[in-house]
């Protein structure tokens, strides 16, 4: 698209949001709940305003989905309903792809104050590269259908920050028969955490290794190094297996050591790791030690690096942005935080929005849209919740956008998905109509309903 | 009683330290602060062009605000105001009531909870206020005039709240909220009863938490008896009548059953809700407002049946057990059973954005505009005893406005302009802070 045209677009999706934003106060309808539709057979979404992320608005459009995939977007002109269709009636309707949340600890955490509910992390040591959050992921957990029944149908899950590597993030979506069925891709991305929360420092009585920044470079500089010379072992020996010929004894192999062993796809560059820091000394020395060992980075945070964001935007690296929530320091202005993404995406940098949350994951296009209030363009605000996230994971082909042929992971809503008025109508997660109900639902019911 | 008045009570403090206040400006008339003078409360102005939404009067298009020497002087489509008063041209944007936040614990530091005691009514929040605290600002310039600042929910009776006005920039004294009646905070559930628990002490169960507030009540009525006979006894004249110690703590209790303090209530579950209930009826006081109050829903009745307001949360659920059976509706579901609800924030994050709070009980459950902007404004007073001075546009209130961009109940609405008692504090356009006050290298 030419650049004049992309600008004109930008500014008449932000003309479209201050729109919603001047409306007087919509129907705020609850979602009827009606019986689930066939996945088995096409379902037409008609009628509808959908924002494809990819190729704009179209007003009065089809979506139809079948076999679990975008099979037609269009306008109602262009896309002809199957004739066996179900159809969904989204006049008044918003519609667009489900909202991918870049750090969540869904399935970890049920109850914060009740430790048995929690995995969220182990603590024990900082190196935990062989901890796998799918081993812990809890898919019936009660924190799930209260996220997808705003409209988040795809997320991170990660532990908990508290060790510099504290296991491997899985990719999910929040809908499906079991967590073998949820858990997309396991062992998805390697978070290297460095904001200083790691350091082991709580009082002199108690701290041990490492209490310091040092320390916490240190300790991961050697876990790399010994990750390395744990693949040269490993790669010696399978030139010797290879070599040994009928009649020679075996080499014998190295022992194996789960933890190193855990380190060697990121080493070699197959999966990305996520480098979680806030300051720009902790940015600057975290992504220096990322560069050493050659790994694929995704920063995460920066929250409190707004003075190196130009030198940031020379890395050519993604950013899981932090939480806009934190608090500015104390000599910054109000709005120090919340301007963040706007003054990323303003450098070109490629971002994607996360809650970092459990039990309010459902919130996650709030922080987007109170971005937009900050001076992010909406439309960037919409691809950093869908697109970006994506394509930072991997998952573009499947997901992020209302495309031909991708997982039909589609909502329906009342309005701007940005807003916080804006009831969500309807869910689908890869083709399958989810039900609007969760816990809270039911509860509401119940006592709406009690003698 | 002469010994209470003589004692603790908030209002003879208040007038001390407006009598200090007025050494403080005699002594300071040789260096008078500019900034101080000119947030005296004496401005006059004109808002026009405005989009009102007034808490109490619905929305007026195209209306105007005059405002007078602190005060709403005139709203509506039209006011007459004197040609010679500054006009500000609000382009058609949203102007508001200011926010209050009916429960908040900034510019306390951490001095929040003496909880060496599960009952210490004689702390008083004032003591621990830090003015200079950077997040009043941050309050003000998410929209929030006013806050009330209490005592956490570590004791089953806290302590004595304060009222502040955001006028950051301004000394201590000039926070407080002049007229503001006092408030008490009481707690329940989990957290008096974990934090004593873990020490082997009482009450390290709901039994143990609602006996020593019995107890604590029982003394309180004995102490005002002992009291009660010796002034009895002077009033007759007798001149060898010795008077009983006096004891703060107990002092608080008594003009708590006297009605002479709003009763603040951290309590999440309905069966506590009934309890507490119970309580205040068995020793004779009313309780203000529950706080929290997650599972209003499920027994609105009761709140409605004694005119307890709730102060609640939007939508935080699932951080203990006691907050299990939260749901976004809550809100809502007991407003519409009658009970006047106000959307607090708990959290010097939260207060920066009650507007999108206030904003989702239009999403969980369909309040109206309406209805929204009074569980931001006129409840949220009211829990505060402070409703016939702010919480609206209304004609002789306080000038605690806020102009907004974008619309006040969205995710895009953010404070431009924030006013309180008429003069300016906090202008999004300025640089630096967005303060008259602070412009300079930030």
């Amino acid at each position: 698209m030419p650049r004049t045209a992309l600008r004109l677009t930008l500014f008449a999706l932000l003309f479209a949001s201050a729109a919603f934003a001047q409306q007087k106060t919509p129907a705020a309808k609850t979602p009827a709940a009606t019986p689930a539709l066939d996945p088995a057979r096409p379902i037409a979404i008609t009628g509808g305003k959908l924002l494809t992320i990819t190729h704009g608005t179209i007003d009065n459009g089809v979506l139809v989905i079948e076999n679990g995939k975008i099979a037609a977007v269009g306008a109602a002109s262009s896309v002809k309903v199957p004739a066996n269709a179900q159809v969904v009636d989204a006049k008044g309707m918003t519609v667009y792809p489900g909202l991918i949340d870049s750090e969540t600890h869904l399935g970890l955490t049920e109850i914060s104050a009740e430790k048995n509910t929690n995995d969220l992390v182990e603590t024990s040591d900082e190196i935990m590269p062989h901890m796998h959050v799918a081993d812990a992921f809890h898919a019936e957990s009660a924190l799930i259908p209260v996220a997808r029944y705003n409209g988040i149908t795809n997320a991170i899950v990660a532990p908990d920050s508290k060790d510099t590597l504290p296991g491997q993030n899985s990719f999910i979506q929040l809908y499906g028969a079991d967590a073998s069925a949820m858990l997309l891709i396991r062992d998805i991305a390697l978070p290297l955490n460095f904001t200083g929360k790691q350091r082991r420092n709580e009082s002199f009585a108690t701290s041990s290794y490492p209490s310091t920044r040092m320390g916490m470079a240190a300790q991961l500089r050697q876990a790399f190094t010994d990750a390395q010379g744990y693949a040269a072992k490993w790669e010696e020996y399978n030139k010797k297996k290879a070599a040994a010929k009928p009649g020679d004894n075996p080499p014998s192999p190295p022992s194996r050591d789960l933890k190193l062993e855990a380190l060697l796809p990121y080493l070699a560059g197959k999966k990305p790791v996520v480098v979680k820091a806030e300051e720009p000394n902790d940015v600057e020395t975290a992504f220096a030690l990322a560069q050493e060992f050659n790994l694929r980075v995704i920063l995460n945070g920066l929250t409190h690096s707004q003075a190196i964001f130009d030198k940031i935007a020379s890395w050519k690296v993604p950013v899981i942005v932090g939480s806009i929530y934190d608090e500015p320091k104390e000599w910054q202005r109000y709005d120090a935080v919340y301007r963040v993404p706007a003054e990323l995406s303003k450098l070109g940098i490629k971002i994607a929005f996360a809650s970092f949350e459990a039990h309010q994951v459902r919130n996650l296009p709030y922080a987007a849209g109170f971005a937009v209030a900050f001076g992010l363009p909406y439309d960037e605000a919409m691809k950093a919740l869908t697109l970006y996230p994506a394509q930072i994971w991997g998952v573009d082909d499947q997901l992020g956008s209302l495309d031909v042929g991708k997982s039909a992971n589609v909502v329906v809503a009342s309005g701007d998905p940005l807003d916080v008025k804006t009831v969500v109508q309807r869910v689908f997660i890869q083709g399958r109509d989810v039900p609007m109900t969760n816990r809270q639902t039911e509860l509401r019911d119940h006592y709406s309903n009690r003698p | 009683m002469k010994m209470i008045s003589a004692a603790s009570r908030l209002r003879p403090r208040l007038c001390a330290f407006a009598l200090l206040l007025a050494c403080c400006t005699a002594a300071a008339a040789q260096q008078p602060s500019s900034y101080a003078a000119t947030h005296a409360g004496k401005n006059e102005f004109v808002i026009k062009n405005a989009t009102l939404l007034t808490a109490t009067h619905g929305r007026v298009e195209h209306g105007s605000v005059y405002v007078k020497d602190g005060k709403i002087v005139a709203f509506g489509a039209s006011v007459a105001a004197p040609a010679s008063a500054p006009v500000i041209d609000a382009d058609g944007k949203y102007v508001t009531p200011g926010i209050l936040d009916p429960h908040s614990h900034m510019a306390l530091g951490d001095d929040i909870n003496e909880a060496t005691s599960p009952v210490v009514p004689q702390m008083m929040m004032k003591d621990a206020f830090d003015y200079n605290d950077k997040s009043i600002y941050r309050a003000l310039a998410g929209g929030v005039t006013s806050s009330l600042l209490l005592h956490g929910s570590a004791d089953m009776i806290g302590g004595q709240a304060v009222v502040i006005k955001n006028k950051y920039g301004l000394d201590r004294d000039q926070l407080l909220f002049p007229g503001a009646p006092p408030s008490i905070k009481f707690a329940s559930g989990e957290n008096p009863k974990r934090v004593f628990g873990d020490r082997k002490q009482m009450p390290s169960t709901r039994m143990g938490n609602f006996a020593v507030m019995r107890e604590a009540f029982t003394q309180a009525r004995e102490y005002q008896r002992q009291w009660d006979e010796y002034n009895e006894k002077v009033k007759k004249g007798d001149k060898t009548a010795s008077a009983p110690k006096k004891d703060l703590k107990l002092d608080a209790l008594v003009q708590v059953l006297q009605g002479k303090m709003l009763v603040q209530i951290h309590c999440y579950r309905a069966d506590e809700f009934l309890t507490e209930i119970a309580i205040a009826n068995e020793f004779g006081y009313k309780i203000r407002a529950f706080h929290h109050a997650l599972e209003a829903y499920k027994v609105p009745e009761a709140l409605v049946k004694n005119d307890i307001a709730i102060a609640t949360f939007a939508d935080w659920w699932g951080y203990k057990y006691e907050a299990w059976d939260a749901i976004p509706w809550n809100a809502v579901l007991a407003m519409k059973a009658g009970v006047r609800v106000a959307i607090k924030s708990d959290s010097d994050d939260y207060m920066r954005r009650l507007n999108q709070e206030a904003a989702k009980t239009m999403r969980y459950g369909g309040a109206t505009e309406d209805e929204a902007m009074k569980m931001l404004t006129i409840n949220p007073a009211w829990i505060m005893g402070v409703q016939d001075m702010t919480g609206s546009i209304d004609v002789g209130k306080d000038a605690d406005l806020v102009l907004w961009d974008g619309y006040p109940l969205s995710t895009y609405g953010v404070p431009a302009k924030v006013w309180i008692d008429g003069d300016l504090y906090f202008d999004r356009s300025l640089p630096g802070l967005g303060m008259p006050q602070f412009q300079e290298g930030q």
